[in-house]
């Protein structure tokens, strides 16, 4: 199994203490869609899974082996969380998508600029971006920007926390095309969220369902 | 000119009265319900600075090296407590990290100044080394408050940079690198800005002691520059030990951000 997690806890909210286990696992080409009612914790779910956060308890196995022999660093390339908000720094697109090389573990490789370039005429960005402030794209440029980055990190699983919610019609179906192309190109998975029921042509699809139990379990 | 102190006699003091009436009845004309801390001020003042008097004329007298480190580490722990105090934006920070870096700052650029520069004898004489290590401490505690204070406040404004930075394998120093150097500019700021204003805008308050002491202006300003440029290495170096020592705090043990720089301020 490329991917695997068992009974991992975490709480949600402080008054109402909102229990919630879950287990889940994808192979190869896989994907994974996490389902639940806004607040359920999915979001949550894919910071700890992704290491940003601690839950409190259960373990998390890449390639068979668990996250407690794979430092955070490393980790959170190979398991990589692409947040719903894409984070924008300064400077220019181009900028923008070098910066998971610039530091220590990353600068091992360089940015494939024929590569992200492809990339973007795939999903629709106009070329002239390239050189653009990246304060200044709109927000859907914003967020495909922010997906090809993460392909560009090249990690094993990807989790993407509603990667379609600022686009349209045209540049969701694109996402996916590219999505799904990635999957089939090498040793990969990925989780997802999406309120929307738009990602049907992805292959493989499992599903993983978070309930909004007010009940405590043990 | 005058060569020597003119003094101040009890009497010629008891005429601060006339000031004292002066800033009280600002407060009472206008309500600003201050009276009660000018008094308590007043008499603070008084009391403080008097049992100050004596005590450096008698630490003077005695120049022992040991009490003179004692006294300057105390001093440090009680700049140490101020700082971290003055900052809103921090949350569950230990002083002791604010007194190691002023620590280190203050003697290091005091040392160099006690002995390099103006090396009086004994290199350690106390009536040089306490004003001297007092105003490096004063300016530092400043520095580091407001670095501290920046800092946290930068990540709390760019966590989610900082997690990015983390999604791509960033180390926490690496991930936080753009706040670090936010917080130390921070710090330094108002001591370069004072250098270049300095003897034009204000009389530093050293030199002007030093000139109503009965100094020669010439001389008087020779120590004042010394003393400028002490301040911002001792402010430089600081900030640099406090950032270095604190980014750490606002990650965890996995090297993900604390959930209270996540969170809102409470």
């Amino acid at each position: 199994m490329l991917f695997e997690f068992k009974n991992i806890s975490y709480t949600l909210g402080n008054e109402s203490e909102r229990n919630i286990i879950v287990s889940g696992a994808v192979d190869r080409g896989e994907v994974l869609v996490v389902r639940g009612p806004s607040g359920a914790g999915k979001s949550t779910l894919f910071r700890i899974l992704s290491r940003l956060q601690p839950g409190s308890g259960g373990e998390v196995f890449l390639q068979g082996k668990s996250w407690l022999y794979i430092p955070s660093i490393h980790w959170r390339i190979n398991v990589h969380y692409l947040a719903q908000k894409p984070a924008l720094f300064d400077g220019t697109v181009a900028d923008n998508l070098a910066k998971p090389f610039e530091t220590r573990v990353g600068g091992q490789r360089r940015l494939d600029k024929n590569g992200a370039k492809e990339l973007m005429e795939q999903l629709h960005l106009p070329p002239e971006l390239w050189n653009q402030d990246a304060r200044t794209i709109s927000g859907g440029e914003a967020s495909r920007l922010a997906f090809i980055r993460a392909l560009l990190v090249d990690p094993l699983v990807l989790l993407l926390d509603e990667p379609t919610a600022a686009l349209d019609e045209p540049a969701r179906q694109a996402l996916y095309l590219v999505l799904a192309r990635w999957l089939k190109s090498a040793n990969r998975a990925a989780l997802l969220i999406s309120h929307n029921n738009d990602y049907q042509q992805l292959e493989h699809i499992k599903y993983l369902d978070i309930i909004k139990s007010p009940e405590r379990r043990d | 000119m005058e060569s020597s102190i003119v003094p101040i006699s009890n009497f010629q003091l008891a005429f601060t009265f006339i000031l004292i009436l002066i800033t009280g009845g600002i407060s009472s004309f206008l309500k600003l319900g201050l009276l009660k801390s000018l008094i308590w001020g007043t008499v603070r003042t008084f009391v403080q600075l008097t049992v100050i008097g004596y005590a450096l004329t008698y630490i003077f007298q005695i120049n022992n090296l040991w009490l003179i480190v004692i006294i300057i580490t105390i001093m440090c722990y009680i700049a140490s407590r101020a700082a971290v105090k003055r900052t809103p934006n921090v949350v569950k920070y230990p002083t002791v990290l604010a007194f190691l870096s002023l620590v280190a700052s203050t003697y290091l650029v005091g040392t160099i100044v006690t002995t390099l520069i103006i090396s009086p004898d004994p290199w350690y004489s106390a009536r040089i080394a306490i004003p001297i290590f007092g105003m490096i401490l004063g300016n530092s505690m400043n520095g580091i408050a407001l670095s501290l204070d920046r800092l946290y406040q930068e990540a709390r404004a760019r966590a989610f940079e900082i997690e990015a930075m983390l999604t791509f394998g960033a180390t926490p120093w690496e991930a936080i690198q753009s706040s670090v150097r936010e917080a130390i500019r921070a710090g330094m700021t108002p001591t370069i800005n004072s250098l270049m204003v300095v003897g034009l805008v204000s009389l530093p308050g050293m030199m002007t002691g030093q000139i109503l002491g009965g100094a020669d202006p010439r001389e008087a300003v020779r120590y004042q520059i010394v003393v400028m440029l002490m301040i911002a290495a001792a402010v430089a170096i600081g900030c640099l030990i406090l950032v270095g020592l604190s980014y750490k705090k606002l990650f965890n043990d996995d090297g993900g951000l604390q959930s209270y720089v996540l969170s809102s301020r409470k």
